[in-house]
């Protein structure tokens, strides 16, 4: 039953397939599209990926510690709403940090109560997030029943700049995955592989399980909050739809970014890279001029390929160990 | 490690309506290894739980150095240096032995990084205590790439880690090798000398007189022995564990005729669980499983119905067969009782006919003849007395004891000649129990060969023509006519025969030749 070091870095590394698919989607998407290293679509694809990216991170915790948070999309519609409403054109700087600090505090609330119910009233992570969902994305509703507002030009220009011919995103991007690699250092992370990796062990080893999952979900809300003000920042206004499809694609990026959706494995590295393979894969199907529901299609067909992997591998490898068995 | 003392007093536990433990007792103290026994639900395991905090007593108090002490969780029990390693592992799979080991308690950096190289080497240094009894085991494996005995090691490993004043092992030695366990042995010894109080949960009667000071025995929920190892024998502890109970009433059963042939040979049938088990089964005879639990009884029963792989030769009715699916052994008339009814016999929600018929709808053509169906159910619920509001009834209307015949009816339908049983009466009361006996019974004088695995002692003798003993995946006895006693299946189930020393040898099995 030796290990190779091959499959101990897999195991240890689960995105190094996503690693593969990301570089060949990059080299169809650049016979497609020969400018793509381009500055401006570089900056424009990077525009895309940042905000994916922030909310699959967090979705990427949540999973890890062995649930689901479906009320992401809605989070960002809310956080939208908050800030393209209370950040008048010409509002100061304090002015707009004290709004994006409430808004990062609206997520987080609304990872609170998420968490409270399903970490310490037990309830069902799927129903329960899926509920809240209309709750927040209910409230965004009321707080701005149609698109409108329109955010100081200082911010949707910060967001456009490309420092050292890098776009801005892109930094962002680094740092957030800097901040991954430093939590991996912690002891929160391994407490929180535990819980979702076997919860009653991990409780019989003495780890506050209920408290580690409860604070996936509020890091969750978190990161859905930084993720609307990243999305409102490039969009430079509210829209109350404009989160709907970022819950499906935060689970999809996770998925193919190694992370298994039963919990206990997976990483932050692999999920970026799944964003960036979601985008180009997006890009593909735009330059491809192929109808955009193919988009949905191909989603829909990471999600079963991801949740059938395992169980086929298992399954072949059964059937290897009875014929040895047995013949 | 200072000295400790620890006495649990008259503890009581219930799960629901179940009394696990009535009046639990047992006292350790520093440098003393107590072993625990006790049969199949005598509530070891229970006890065990409750000094660690696992579970909360309902009564009865726990002192720790002679004050009261309660413990609302695991990490109250850890905090106060009680620790346990269990047989059930608690690793989590996709983690390395070091992350295992150290989970929560990992070496730190200025308090927020972990320190990789200094927790890398402090496994190293307790991996070592194991050293040259283990293949693969290193720091960094994951543990789902451990085979068993190398998980069990690092589980001893992870709680010795927290330097305990006492330590629970429960049934820590079953999966290791010898060379393994003469290894902990040492250690334990050693830990003795630094005054570390152990509790040893073992099934094994030869681990329990190599390394227990005192021994304690458990009997339905009860303490009832606490005596000192050099002053008793394997044959008093088996008859502390049994005492009181007198052989239970036999329900008369015709003898098999001598010259009944062979329905069921099994030769040498290896699988995870099981070692090597040959015995023969004749024609409408009842040969019972006993054992304590999780022995290999049930692997057995699986192999033989084909719903796992395994080695060596099975002959049915003369022929040799391997199945490779349950498909293919219902098709040779074998029938399989599964124990959980509710999970793995019956459609809770569906109706005692749909049940019934479950197996057999085959017979019934396109469209399902539904007049022919209803009437052989009908027919069949008369013969095994089904008790029902009727067969359009729910299964969840049933009684334990008659949903308990319905499992056994769905196969009945199919005519089965060899009957497979895997502790079907867990859970049903004593009535039912008493008109399920009477049904197997009718099915053996129709010639039916039937094997049946059970925890309950009772059925055991009162029931079957003979009983093969599973102890570690092995048969360690077979019993028959006048030595299927009491004490017998219990010295057995632990490993040594009432004939054998007392210090246990158990390789005292009395394999049949098939």
């Amino acid at each position: 039953m030796a290990t190779t070091k091959l499959q101990r870095l897999l195991l240890r590394n689960p995105y190094v397939f996503a690693l593969i698919v990301l570089v060949i989607a990059i080299i169809i998407n650049h016979d497609l599209q020969p400018n793509l290293f381009e500055r401006r679509s570089l900056s424009s694809n990077f525009r895309l990926f940042l905000p994916l990216a922030l909310v699959a991170a967090g979705q990427t915790l949540v999973i890890i510690g062995g649930g689901i948070d479906l009320s992401v999309g809605a989070i960002i519609t809310l956080i939208n709403a908050i800030l393209a409403t209370q950040i008048a054109s010409d509002a100061t700087t304090t002015e707009i940090l004290t709004t994006i600090g409430i808004a990062c505090l609206a997520g987080i609330f609304a990872g609170v109560f998420n968490g409270l119910c399903i970490a310490y009233l037990r309830l069902q992570p799927i129903v329960t997030t899926y509920a809240t969902s209309f709750v927040y994305g209910g409230l965004a509703l009321y707080i701005l029943p149609r698109p409108e507002g329109s955010l100081p030009r200082s911010i949707t220009t910060l967001y456009r700049e490309t420092p050292y011919n890098i776009p801005f995103p892109a930094y962002m991007m680094g740092l957030l995955i800097i901040a991954w690699l430093l939590l991996r250092t912690t002891r929160y992370s391994q407490t929180l592989y535990a819980s979702g990796g076997k919860a009653d062990a991990a409780y019989r080893t003495g780890i506050p399980v209920v408290m580690v999952k409860f604070s996936s979900y509020v890091l969750s809300g978190l990161m859905a909050a930084i993720a609307g003000l990243a999305l409102t920042m490039g969009t430079g206004r509210g829209s109350p739809r404009i989160g709907d499809a970022m819950t499906l694609d935060s689970i999809v990026a996770v998925v193919l970014g190694g992370t298994r959706l039963s919990g206990g494995q997976g990483g932050v590295v692999g999920t970026v890279l799944g964003v960036m393979t979601l985008g180009i894969i997006r890009n593909i199907i735009s330059f491809a001029e192929v109808p955009n529901w193919y988009q949905t299609l191909v989603n829909a067909l990471i999600i079963i390929a991801a949740l059938a992997g395992p169980g086929l591998v298992r399954l072949i490898r059964d059937v290897a160990k009875t014929r040895l068995a047995t013949w | 490690m200072g000295t400790v003392s620890l006495s649990a007093r008259h503890i009581t536990k219930r799960y629901g309506g179940v009394i696990a433990l009535s009046d639990g007792s047992l006292d350790v103290s520093a440098g003393e290894v107590v072993a625990l026994l006790g049969a199949n639900g005598s509530g070891k395991s229970t006890l065990a739980k409750i000094i660690t905090g696992v579970v909360a007593p309902n009564s009865g108090e726990l002192l720790l150095d002679g004050s009261p002490v309660t413990f609302s969780s695991p990490r109250a029990a850890r905090k106060v240096g009680i620790t346990a390693v269990y047989q059930e592992l608690s690793l989590i799979p996709d983690m390395t032995v070091a992350e295992n080991i150290w989970l929560g308690r990992e070496p730190m950096i200025a308090g927020f990084s972990i320190n990789r190289r200094k927790m890398h080497a402090q496994t190293q240094a307790l991996l070592d205590l194991f050293a040259g009894t283990h293949q693969t085991l290193d720091p960094d494996a994951p543990i789902n790439t451990l085979p068993p005995d190398e998980r069990q090691i690092v589980e001893i490993l992870k709680g010795i880690s927290r330097e305990p004043r006492l330590i629970i092992l429960d049934e820590a030695t079953a999966s290791l090798d010898s060379q393994q366990v003469t290894r902990l042995f040492d250690l334990v010894t050693e830990w003795k000398t630094q005054n570390m109080a152990i509790v040893f949960v073992s099934h094994r009667m030869d681990e329990i007189f190599r390394i227990a000071d005192r021994a304690t025995v458990l009997r339905n929920g009860q303490t009832v022995g606490d005596e000192s190892i050099k002053e008793t024998t394997g044959e008093k502890l088996v008859e502390l564990m049994i005492e009181g109970a007198s052989t239970p009433e036999r329900i008369k059963l015709p003898p098999i005729a001598d010259h009944a042939p062979a329905y069921l040979a099994v030769n040498d049938l290896k699988t995870d669980k099981l070692q090597s088990v040959s015995f023969t089964l004749r024609t409408g005879e009842l040969l019972g499983l006993g054992g304590l639990h999780g022995q290999g009884q049930s692997d057995l029963l699986f192999a033989l119905f084909g719903a796992i792989p395994f080695g060596g030769k099975i002959k049915l009715a003369g022929e040799t067969v391997r199945f490779r699916h349950p498909r293919e052994a219902m098709n040779a008339h074998v029938a399989f009782v599964p124990g959980d009814r509710a999970n793995e016999g019956l459609l809770l929600e569906r109706s005692i006919l749909e049940n019934l018929q479950l197996p057999s709808w085959a017979k019934f053509g396109f469209p399902l003849d539904m007049q022919r169906a209803a009437a052989d159910a009908e027919r069949a619920a008369q013969e095994l007395r089904l008790v029902m509001a009727g067969l359009e009834a729910p299964a969840t209307s049933l009684s334990g004891g008659n949903a308990q015949k319905v499992v056994i009816g769905k196969w009945l339908l199919r005519d089965p000649q060899l009957l497979l049983l895997n502790d079907p009466t867990k859970g049903v009361d004593v009535g039912a129990k008493e008109e399920f006996y009477n049904l197997l019974a009718r099915l053996r004088e129709n010639g039916t060969t039937i094997l049946f695995y059970s925890s309950d002692d009772e059925e055991l003798l009162g029931l079957c023509d003979r009983v093969l003993v599973l102890h570690d995946g092995a048969v360690s006895a077979e019993l028959a006519g006048d030595a299927l006693t009491r004490s017998n299946l219990v010295s057995a189930s632990m490993g040594s025969m009432m004939e054998g020393s007392p210090h246990g040898n158990h390789e005292v099995a009395t394999p049949t030749t098939p």
